[in-house]
């Protein structure tokens, strides 16, 4: 069972890049966010307290493989970890299993074309923070859906690209392939950054689900 | 005698993406991010760092990079500048309307590295715009504009003479070399890039 805790907004992690610190420094997002922890000073004591951490796309997947005890103590724990896209989790977190797709950033030229993704759990709380076509700009890879997890947003292929895992550990698995501060970062694909106001305001707000 | 650029790589044990389109008398070697000041500051002439590094940690390192520099190296910088690591630059600054029209891109084609190379192949992919800059980072003064978007108004490419010795070329977006395979003109700036970076020393000395 997850831990009762005073509710708090997230840690996010800082991987130092520029997309990091243009999505996270972007103040129109809102204080989603208590703490933004720059993973040159992340340690066992600097995360202790947090009861969400997360660790937003594209952070640096060898730093990860060389920290992962360190995010594996926050499910153990009862926590709760967000991992979002092109982390390369199937190196550094038990259980989750990813399977890379080509990614195709040109579907949306053919106007007959879609890119596939579909709504899984139409009840979950994320949707009432955001639609599927603020999810819709390419995805990276697809997860395994472990038993007893919910998948939010349902692959084309079969498996997930975000699912909410509470059956794994005895805390709660954010987990998806989608990499929305990677490009609201760079200032380019609108819909990802529609997808990060929404999915910022859900954090902010505690995951509900 | 060969010539020895560096690639600054994030990832462990990876190669330059474009190693294998350097001149034969060019040696590109990949250095982790993390030992940049193991490399000895005159040690290469070129240091091609890409968009994806730890800038706050390549930053944090600019006793390193200023001996670079007035070592007579050529630095080669794509991205979104967020942590800047000389006094004279800025933060990124993206562009205000970033409509078809202002993602169009021009270069000054007089430049070695853009030579021969149309800049309707760098705006558009597969008739797609937006991959090669969406804004600037902003030149010191005394830098020649070489690319720009918006019109002529932003500059996503220029060079600088840094004081004290040593050059910067800054490209504010995805990486250079993301054009070295694909079918057009574009493709050209790769090994033109290479080939400029390891006459840097020679030409950074006049």
């Amino acid at each position: 069972m997850a831990r009762t805790r005073p509710a708090s907004r997230p840690t996010v992690l800082d991987g130092g890049t520029s997309y990091h610190a243009f999505a996270i420094g972007d103040e129109s997002l809102g204080a989603w966010y208590d703490r933004r922890l720059y993973v040159e000073t992340a340690d066992t004591a600097s995360l202790a307290d947090s009861a969400v951490v997360v660790v937003p796309c594209r952070l640096n997947p060898d730093w990860l493989a060389d920290h992962a005890g360190l995010l594996i103590d926050i499910l153990r724990r009862g926590d709760t970890l967000v991992v979002m896209g092109e982390t390369e989790p199937e190196r550094w977190l038990p259980g989750a299993g990813q399977t890379p797709v080509p990614t195709n950033f040109w579907w949306w030229l053919d106007p007959e074309a879609e890119l596939g993704l579909a709504v899984g759990a139409a009840g979950h709380g994320l949707w009432r923070y955001l639609s599927l076509a603020d999810a819709t700009w390419h995805y990276h890879g697809h997860f395994r859906v472990p038993p007893g997890a919910i998948s939010v947003i349902d692959a084309p292929e079969g498996g997930s690209v975000l699912l909410d895992d509470r059956a794994s550990w005895p805390g709660r698995l954010i987990l998806t392939s989608l990499d929305p501060f990677y490009h609201h970062g760079s200032f380019f694909m609108p819909a990802a950054s529609s997808f990060l106001r929404g999915f910022c305001r859900w954090l902010a707000d505690g995951l509900p689900d | 005698m060969s010539v020895r650029l560096a690639y600054l790589s994030p990832r462990r044990g990876r190669r330059a993406p474009f190693a294998d389109l350097a001149p034969g008398h060019v040696r590109v070697e990949a250095v982790h991010e993390g030992e940049l000041t193991r490399l000895a500051p005159d040690a290469c002439a070129a240091l091609l760092v890409p968009m994806h590094i730890d800038q706050r940690r390549f930053a944090a390192k600019s006793a390193w990079i200023d001996a670079f520099f007035r070592a007579g190296g050529t630095l080669v910088f794509n991205g979104l500048l967020a942590y800047p690591f000389r006094p004279e630059l800025g933060v990124f600054e993206p562009l205000q309307r970033p409509g078809l029209s202002a993602l169009h891109v021009r270069v000054d084609q007089s430049h070695p590295v853009w030579h021969g190379v149309d800049a309707a192949d760098l705006t558009f992919r597969r008739g797609v715009a937006g991959f090669y800059g969406r804004g600037a980072n902003p030149p010191p003064d005394g830098a020649r504009v070489i690319g720009t978007l918006a019109r002529g108004r932003v500059p996503v490419d220029w060079e600088w003479a840094v004081p004290g010795g040593g050059c910067l070329l800054m490209h504010a977006g995805n990486d250079l070399w993301m054009y070295a395979r694909d079918d057009s003109s574009a493709a050209a700036l790769t090994p033109q890039l290479l080939s400029w970076c390891a006459h840097g020393r020679a030409r950074n000395a006049v």
